[in-house]
């Protein structure tokens, strides 16, 4: 019997090899997407007793009433702290440009200017996701969230947290799931501005989950604590999304830039429920010029 | 016969390791519970279950990644193979054979899964990911491995009763 069945091992192995090889041209999406439908209803369940199981284990009243307190209390406080850096955005920054520019002007009497607007296409978040668990390959940062694209989730979607904080952008997707790479992944690289200096850069996943801002340029005066956020460049995130803090900064002068590790604005670990901004699109020159 | 056990629990220990044990550290680090449960039952049962087992377990790890699928199978089946082979029975008794193959078996395993997604372009860190994900899992996977030989064990039991 042992003997009959010898070649088990090698079709196996042959097969798990086939597996990565078809993988790459989507020949196995249907089958992937299939046994997706069996494990998603696990995942959640699973996530859902694991919930409420945390839940009973702190069921003493006090420490419960006391745990929805501080629970409110940071709540309170992320949002009154997203919505400054949100309003200093939008309008001290803004104040900021347009008395430059007025300045510009006056110095400049000569020279006709016309104003024109950086148009953005509106980001409308919708289909808001519970986070169920985390990628099983221990060398990548990704999370896994209960909607896929059943409700309209694409591969390449931003997704924030709470506030208007980046979480990261959907790397796969099958009906009931998707898959988030977050922004600390070590494969991730987005377009960053320091918020109050508008000093440009590239932030880039550590491999220990820190996030790093490089290609700073050697002449830009750093400040800790100073906000990250996206610049938009590149078309792949919406413009103004908050990254971290800045936390410290080296610069040596043999290096071309200088590099600065950021605090990440969320904790991966507390993580609950995210948004995915489902029409997000970068204006094409096409689209600026019909305006 | 043990795959109307087995594929449940394999799906579960994966979800398991998802929801579970990725938010949780021990000694830095965490076990690796399919790899455990896939060479514990090569040891107990032998090659061809084993590497059945392997297969699966790594196909449920693959659905619940976000990177290349595939990775967990390959490296689970491989490791399976080495862990199934008849010179593994001469390194002595049960409980010696199956606390060296859950520490090598996950070394390997981790190998075998480092080295694929180095080759496919990945920036992997070799000493971070030994220092930080493999050392304790493979250390974890061994302290472990007792109870899952338990677990495990009745569950061959039974399917010997049934067959």
């Amino acid at each position: 019997m042992q003997r009959s069945n010898q070649w088990i091992p090698y079709v196996l192995l042959v097969a798990a090899l086939l597996l990565l090889a078809f993988h790459e041209t989507g020949i196995l999406s249907p089958l992937e997407s299939s046994l997706g439908f069996i494990i998603a209803p696990v995942e959640q369940l699973v996530a859902n007793i694991t919930d409420s199981l945390s839940k009973l284990l702190f069921n003493v009243k006090d420490v419960s009433d006391l745990q929805q307190q501080v629970a409110k209390l940071e709540q309170d406080n992320e949002a009154l702290r997203i919505e400054n850096i949100r309003l200093r955005e939008q309008y001290v920054v803004e104040n900021q440009q347009l008395r430059e520019l007025l300045n510009f002007q006056s110095e400049n009497p000569t020279y006709s200017t016309v104003g024109g607007d950086i148009v953005e296409h509106g980001c409308e978040v919708f289909p808001c996701g519970q986070v169920l668990g985390k990628d099983t390959n221990p060398y990548l940062r990704y999370l896994i969230i209960n909607i896929g694209s059943r409700a309209g989730i694409a591969v390449g979607m931003p997704v924030v947290s709470s506030g208007a904080a980046l979480v990261g952008r959907i790397a796969r997707v099958s009906p009931h799931l998707a898959y988030v790479r977050q922004i600390n992944d070590t494969d991730n690289e987005i377009a960053a501005l320091l918020q109050n200096s508008r000093v440009s850069g590239m932030v880039v996943g550590k491999s220990n989950g820190a996030l790093l801002m490089t290609e700073i340029l050697p002449d830009e005066e750093l400040r800790e604590n100073e906000i990250a956020i996206t610049s938009g460049l590149g078309g792949l995130l919406p413009k103004g999304l908050i990254l971290g803090q800045l936390e410290s900064h080296t610069y040596q002068e043999a290096e071309l830039f200088q590099e600065a590790v950021l605090r990440p604005a969320i904790d991966f670990h507390r993580l609950e429920t995210v948004l995915v901004i489902t029409d997000f699109r970068h204006p094409t020159i096409e689209d600026l010029e019909a305006e | 016969m043990s795959l109307y056990f087995g594929v449940p629990i394999l799906m579960l220990s994966a979800v398991l390791q998802s929801v579970v044990i990725e938010n949780v550290e021990i000694f830095g680090g965490r076990p690796d519970l399919v790899l455990l449960l896939v060479i514990t039952w090569t040891i107990i049962r032998g090659l061809n279950e084993g590497m059945i087992w392997g297969f699966i377990g790594g196909l449920c790890c693959d659905l619940l990644s976000g990177g290349d699928f595939g990775l967990w199978t390959i490296s689970l089946t491989l490791a399976t193979f080495v862990a199934g082979q008849p010179w593994i029975h001469t390194l002595g008794p049960t409980s010696m054979r199956l606390a060296l193959m859950s520490t090598l078996g996950t070394l390997l395993g981790h190998t075998i899964f480092l080295s694929l997604m180095s080759m496919r372009g990945s920036p992997v860190n070799i000493a971070q990911a030994y220092a930080h994900t493999v050392g304790p899992a493979a250390l974890l996977n061994f302290i472990l491995s007792p109870f899952a030989f338990i677990f495990l064990v009745w569950f061959h039991q039974r399917s010997l009763q049934r067959g």
